[in-house]
């Protein structure tokens, strides 16, 4: 379980976040949506140990992140927004590298590196350098980065951007699959079509503070609307300094 | 669970460290950097040492220097005198102009005039065009005038002896040159050149290294994900210096190396030049300069830790290495004797240790001692630093 309690965090002039909270439990797929700096990727910072929050506090498992970082990162798995592959290492090499920084070594290792390699369809490409790869293909990479190992808890920023239609299914797909595994899984995206597919909760953020939550047909009756772009629309149209540019993100 | 002892960090640390010489073999600038930019250097040096050899060189008394020569026919005592002392004339352009253009580009190493006034006095000037731009043109220049002075000396002992003075009554002193330098000092001037070069390299071989595995793990987007990892932040900087560490070893080992083959080789060419000191000397220099290879990678890893962008931390580390090596090119021409602080001083310390290891002198223990402490305590201190701004939220949020 991932739980942001009253987080704050001001960088110089910009309060990137103003008190957000939100909880995403286990077994549920939790949405964090919002426009861009609406304070998502600061918030995500805080709970996997990047950044410090100003105030509040953000668990792992009931784990503070700022008290006890490393032991918050082992129960975590992320995909952060930008893949940063080292284009002279292969995808097993990644995965390796990665599994190795968690503990994991010997053949068990191996194991779980050759089970994510088939699982994410990356079989023809894994032992190539990842110099060259497509989107799709880093992002592969980049989720077995994440995965390799066993985290209880997953916060997947934009997990399906880029992708074409075939790896974004693949990728709700595995979702989905680990979800049913009993994971806590929090996830950032500004396609609201799958947001629709794979959340169950949702939490809508705005100028660093939560402005609506709860399951999607929740917000749906809360809002009056029928589908969640305009879920979207409606609850940051209740906060005027970000109606323009929320209607430009929910386009 | 992840393993909290001693062990357990040291075993990440080689992870990281075992990714990034992985990571870096495979990179064509790291291995330019360290197998061939430690090359250039030597074969400089050597080369300048090869010119030198066959340029300067060498006894003048046994070998015959040509002189081209306009009138020498008008004075026989003096043509027959410089022949005697192995001078040989040839024939130069008649034309003033011509001398003069044949001498300033390097054609003809100088050019003996004797006027037509001459004939027949017994005081007389000649003129000699030279070009003092040009060490060839400087050895015959050097060679006519003191064969000149001593013909000067002989006609004035002999006049003297006429006028039954004593011999020497027209030059009161003279001077005998007892010169007690051995005929390779050309080679040890160039051998001076190694340390300052040796030190510059130590300062750059690493550079590409801290600068890709901090800065440029930043600008790629790759450093986020490596810090989610449950890794201690000291610990992962630590492993990416031993890196460095490691790829500023075999720019130097190659970089001695090389300094040895190639002007051992040049020293070979000409028998009138000492051989560089051995490969026992270039190995103890190699040791003298690990505390060197620390510091330098320690002040690389704060500088580029600090830097917002690789463009930015590559203009500052491309200047680091001067700022070491100017006291060395300092010192080839104005020694300085190592003493108990001088060699405390972290850098100079090992230059100075280094410079009397290529001139073949003893070390002194207490002075090899003195220079590692504070070097490499100089070297855990800037590394501290750099531990401490690798923790920085700038390190992330900008850039």
């Amino acid at each position: 379980m991932i739980e942001i309690d009253g987080l704050t965090k001001r960088f110089d002039q910009v309060q990137a976040l103003a008190g957000l909270s939100l909880t995403a439990q286990d077994g549920r797929v939790t949405g964090l949506i919002g426009p861009n700096g609406a304070g998502k990727t600061t918030a995500f910072r805080i709970v996997y140990g990047l950044l410090t929050p100003d105030q509040g506090a953000a668990r792992v498992d009931g784990v503070d992140v700022a008290k006890n970082r490393m032991l918050a990162q082992r129960q975590l798995g992320v995909l952060p927004d930008v893949r940063g592959l080292y284009p002279r290492l292969s995808a097993r090499e990644h995965i390796r590298y990665f599994g190795q920084l968690h503990g994991a070594h010997g053949a068990a290792l191996e194991t779980d590196i050759d089970d994510l390699i088939t699982r994410l369809g990356m079989t023809d490409f894994a032992d190539r350098l990842a110099k060259g790869f497509s989107r799709g293909q880093e992002l592969k990479v980049a989720l077995g980065r994440a995965l390799v190992h066993r985290p209880h808890n997953l916060i997947l920023d934009e997990p399906t951007n880029g992708l074409d239609v075939m790896s974004s299914r693949a990728v709700r797909e595995l979702i989905a699959e680990m979800k049913a595994e009993g994971h806590c899984i929090l996830i950032s995206s500004h396609i609201m079509s799958e947001v629709s597919l794979l959340c169950d909760d949702l939490v809508i953020v705005s100028e660093g503070r939560t402005v609506a939550s709860g399951t999607p047909d929740e917000l749906r009756t809360q809002t009056g609307a029928e589908d969640l772009e305009e879920v979207f629309v409606r609850v940051l149209a209740r906060h005027p300094a970000n109606a323009s540019a929320d209607t430009k993100a929910a386009q | 669970m992840m393993d909290q002892t001693a062990n357990g960090w040291i075993r990440r640390v080689l992870i990281v460290l075992k990714k990034e010489l992985r990571d870096h073999s495979r990179d064509r600038r790291s291995l330019m950097l360290a197998l061939i930019y430690p090359m250039l250097g030597p074969m400089l040096v050597a080369g300048g040492l090869y010119l030198a050899g066959k340029t300067l060189q060498g006894d003048f008394r046994e070998r015959f220097v040509e002189v081209p020569a306009v009138g020498i026919e008008r004075v026989p005592d003096l043509k027959a005198y410089l022949e005697n002392n192995n001078v040989r004339f040839s024939v130069a352009p008649p034309a003033r102009q011509d001398q003069e253009d044949a001498v300033r580009e390097g054609r003809l190493p100088v050019v003996l005039i004797v006027p037509d006034r001459v004939s027949g006095q017994n005081a007389f000037t000649i003129e000699l065009i030279t070009n003092t731009g040009r060490v060839d043109n400087l050895r015959v220049t050097a060679r006519l005038s003191a064969i000149v002075r001593g013909f000067n000396d002989r006609i004035a002992d002999q006049k003297a002896l006429a006028a039954g003075l004593p011999t020497g009554y027209a030059t009161t002193v003279k001077i005998a040159r007892i010169n007690v330098a051995r005929d390779a000092n050309i080679a040890v001037f160039f051998y001076n050149m190694v340390p300052p070069l040796v030190i510059f390299m130590i300062f750059l071989g690493g550079v590409h290294l801290a600068i890709d595995t901090t800065v440029g793990e930043r600008e790629r987007g790759s450093l986020e994900p490596l810090l989610l990892a449950p890794v201690e932040r000291w610990v992962l900087l630590l492993a990416k210096a031993l890196a460095a560490l490691a790829f500023t070893g075999v720019t130097t080992v190659v970089n001695l190396s090389a300094f040895r083959v190639f002007m051992g080789l040049a020293a070979s060419s000409s028998d009138r030049l000492v051989a560089p000191p051995g490969w026992e000397v270039f190995a103890v220099i190699f040791a003298v300069t690990i505390p060197l290879m620390a510091i330098a990678v320690a002040l690389q890893m704060s500088v580029a830790v600090i830097t917002r962008s690789m463009k930015e931390a590559q203009i500052y580390l491309g200047l680091l290495p001067l700022v070491p090596a100017l006291p060395g090119m300092v010192m080839v021409f104005s020694p300085m004797n190592p003493t108990d602080v001088t060699v405390a001083v972290p850098v100079l310390g090992q230059m100075l240790l280094i410079n009397q290891l290529i001139g073949e002198q003893a070390l002194d223990p207490q002075h090899v001692l003195i220079a590692s402490l504070s070097t490499i305590l100089s070297a855990a201190l800037i590394f501290g630093l750099a531990a401490k701004w690798f923790r920085r939220e700038k390190m992330f949020v900008l850039g």
